[in-house]
């Protein structure tokens, strides 16, 4: 702060006259509360504001203010000590900080320890040791310090022998300033970047009730923030129309780039998301011999996991196309698997209550199995994305969460069935869908006795998924029995949008990780819908059997 | 453990023992004069050079107890060159034990000297850190025997650090750091400590060396006259 560099004409008695009564001293209006509600004490804020043009360069307008308004920036105590740290006056300093009101044992004494850790340096560093001991020993019994500052002080005084200075007596003793602004509280001194810090705070809190807000950067000031429903995917944009059956599973790769699909025609399907918003076929994957009703991209993107309820698991690359391997067989039918961070590693969870879980790497070797009597049937699983817990939701009703490292678990009972779980890109938290009509979500970590709910879409027999997405996971969406995809904003139980189009039930969901404004359904009449924002050209329903797509670009990215 | 007296009087215990037992322990004290009678009234043996080394070790041994832990320090590098370039703590110790007489006898600004000039190298490993920042910390008080940090000044301090000195001095001229006697009771100890242990006996792992010769003592006089019994020389 250079306030001080501006001041040299003003008199400093005149000063001292002008802080004694703030409020009534005043020029301009009279009022001493502002603010909509006369919360805002009007002297605290002119010199919140003289702090905010200084920091932002204008130091000419903060003097000038100053003197306009007849309030200093700087506190009466602090007037006082500025001047004797940066002259050296110790003794002066010390009872200034001693006398200063409103201070905690603990900020006191940590402020005169660094006020006497300076001033014993420059002593030693003059040769002047028996000053230096003195001067210590007496404020030691005069201040009744803590031993262990006691100790440091001492201890410091080892390596400060004459001429050991590396920066300019005046350059240490403006950091020590520096540190005792940093140190001494409001109003001895503001925080630092008051204002800023006040309006962020306003800013954030408009953000946080905003509840179409999907897209990161900065907000106006000018108005209270507040997104309108053009942010979020509300209408079909296409329709990818390649299945000859329903459609149980969609997946966007995490780049975004790719679109996994999945279906009861015993195929999966990559899609290549265009530039322009569109969407080609890359690979049609044809070699399951049941309905494939889950995929799971591995974390680099460069391979796919399909499986079905009685059907193996296949791992297929996604460049070429080709399937790489195939695990287990017709005794070991895999429900859900899961990929471990380094995309070396899958677990893979068994719909035969005797197999359990299984971790493998990619040349299908087993490196560690979960299972023992208390084993049942696993519905799905998931692997947070810092590889450190392993979900899974056994039939019907309970949500396992273990901790890889250090081996510990902990238990969730739900009183309805599960049908499927979904973890947050952040890895702090999942979502469960039950039959009764509810997604409820949950930490990771366990620290919730009660879980988020949310509701408004129908489910009672059929496996709905849902997902997480929107700029910073903010949104939650699901499929529904009424063929319908829902949208909730992860603030609040009831839903945000509902997009209609579907034409039966819709089973999964995925909202694109890199594009916050794309959504993909999957559902039982057999296609896969994007979604994109209002604003965007509509795309007419239209279903084809070939693997050719009508697409409308999307205007937004 | 209470075991049968009678096994006691089974086990026959050499004169040759009992004399290099108490020799040790004469030696490791430096009791040179009564070396010298003990010598010769037993008959026993004098090792070789024992009595210039009681010498020498005598008086480095008598300047630290005394607090003149720098005439301490030059006699012992003069005897053993490396000696405290090996232990390190040692040095420290007789190093604080010269900084701690200079603030005991109000000498601050010396003290202070000194120890920046000697005991700051110690002060960049961490090991050492705390212990110093005991030592400086006398410095702050005007009457440091007040301070928490009184304990330094204490003379079971300076016995403590003289007898590492014994200890390091005599491990480099090859003699035993620790006399017979100290160890013949240290493992009597322990292996009391083990039994008591292993029976599960609880409450009775603390050894008393007084309690443990008054019992056996008492016991072999009553029981079993003469046998074993040597009289005084």
């Amino acid at each position: 702060m250079v306030v001080s560099e501006c001041r040299r004409e003003e008199s400093s008695l005149k000063r001292r006259k002008l802080w004694e009564e703030p409020m009534t001293m005043e020029k301009g209006s009279s009022s001493a509360y502002i603010g909509p509600m006369g919360l805002i004490k009007r002297h605290e804020f002119v010199r919140v504001i003289i702090q905010c043009l200084s920091s932002l360069g204008f130091h000419k307008s903060a003097f000038c203010l100053e003197s306009e308004s007849g309030i200093c920036y700087k506190s009466k105590d602090f007037e006082v000590l500025e001047p004797e740290i940066l002259n050296g006056n110790w003794e002066d300093c010390i009872k200034c900080l001693s006398g200063i009101k409103g201070l905690t044992d603990e900020t006191r004494s940590s402020a005169l320890f660094l006020i006497l850790q300076q001033c014993l340096l420059e002593f030693l560093s003059h040769g002047d040791v028996s000053t230096a001991l003195a001067f210590l020993q007496k404020q030691v019994s005069a201040l009744k310090m803590e031993t262990d500052k006691i100790r440091i002080l001492a201890f410091n005084m080892l390596f400060k022998g004459s001429g050991e200075i590396n920066s300019s007596i005046s350059e240490l003793r403006k950091k020590l300033l520096g540190e005792l602004e940093k140190l001494l509280p409001p109003p001895v001194v503001l925080p630092e970047r008051r204002l800023e810090h006040l309006v962020g705070t306003a800013v954030v809190s408009q953000i946080d009730s905003c509840v179409y807000h999907n897209s990161p950067g900065p907000v106006s000031l000018y108005e209270d923030h507040c997104c309108g429903r053009d942010q979020i995917p509300t209408d079909t944009v296409q329709i990818l129309a390649a299945h000859q059956n329903e459609v149980w599973f969609v997946q966007f790769s995490y780049s975004g780039e790719y679109l996994a699909s999945a279906s009861s025609d015993c195929t999966a399907i990559i899609w290549k998301v265009l530039p322009d918003g569109g969407f080609t076929i890359k690979h049609t994957l044809q070699s399951h011999q049941n309905p494939v009703s889950f995929v799971a991209w591995s974390p680099d993107d460069t391979m796919l996991l399909t499986c079905g309820n009685v059907e193996v698991v296949k791992l297929w690359d996604v460049e070429t196309g080709t399937c790489k391997r195939t695990f287990g067989d017709h005794g070991f039918t895999v429900s859900s698997c899961a990929w471990f961070p380094d995309s070396k590693r899958i677990v893979c969870g068994s719909s035969d209550p005797e197999k359990g879980i299984c971790m493998w790497d990619c040349e299908g070797n087993e490196l560690k199995a979960w299972r023992g009597m208390r084993m049942r049937k696993v519905l799905d699983l998931a692997v947070t994305s810092d590889g450190t817990h392993l979900i899974s939701v056994f039939s019907d009703k309970e949500i396992r969460i273990l901790n890889v490292l250090t081996n510990s678990e902990h238990i969730i009972s739900e009183e309805h069935s599960i049908t499927s779980l979904s973890v947050s890109a952040d890895g702090n938290f999942f979502i469960v869908n039950l039959n009764s009509q509810e997604i409820h979500m949950w930490d990771v970590v366990g620290k919730w006795k009660k879980p988020l709910k949310y509701t408004g879409h129908k489910q009672h027999k059929y496996v709905i998924r849902s997902c997480f997405g929107g700029f910073n996971s903010a949104f939650i969406a699901s499929g529904s029995e009424n063929s319908e995809v829902y949208i909730w904003n992860r603030q609040r139980s009831k839903p945000l949008e509902v997009l209609s189009g579907h034409s039966m039930t819709v089973n999964c969901v995925s909202w694109n990780p890199r594009n916050p404004q794309m959504l993909a359904s999957a559902s039982d009449d057999h296609t896969v819908r994007i979604w994109g924002p209002v604003g965007t050209i509509i795309s007419k329903e239209e279903t084809i059997p070939n693997p050719c797509i009508m697409h409308f670009p999307l205007c937004t990215y | 453990m209470e075991y049968d007296p009678r096994l006691y009087e089974q086990i026959a215990v050499s004169d040759n023992d009992t004399h290099n037992i108490v020799l040790s322990y004469l030696i490791h004290n430096c009791f040179k004069e009564t070396v010298e009678s003990f010598i010769c009234s037993t008959g026993i043996k004098k090792p070789a050079d024992c009595l210039e080394d009681i010498d020498r070790r005598k008086r480095i041994i008598k300047f630290a107890l005394d607090g003149n832990a720098l005439k301490a320090i030059e006699l012992t590098e003069q005897l053993a060159p490396d000696l405290l370039e090996k232990n390190k703590d040692l040095h420290f110790e007789l190093l604080s034990l010269h900084f701690i007489e200079l603030v005991r006898s109000k000498r601050c600004t010396e003290a202070l000297e000194f120890a920046q000039k000697n005991l700051s190298p110690f002060g960049k490993v961490q090991t050492y850190v705390k212990k110093l920042e005991d030592l400086m910390a006398l410095l702050a008080y005007e009457e440091p025997e007040k301070s928490p940090m009184f304990h330094l000044f204490s003379l079971d301090r300076r016995q403590m650090v003289a007898e590492d000195l014994n200890r390091a001095i005599l491990a480099h001229t090859n003699q035993p750091s620790y006399s017979s006697l100290e160890r013949l009771i240290q493992q009597t100890t322990v292996v009391d400590r083990q039994l008591n242990q292993e029976h599960g006996k609880e409450g009775q792992s603390s050894f008393s060396l007084e309690e443990f010769v008054k019992k056996k003592i008492r016991t072999s006089t009553q029981e079993f006259p003469s046998k074993g019994q040597k009289q005084d020389a």
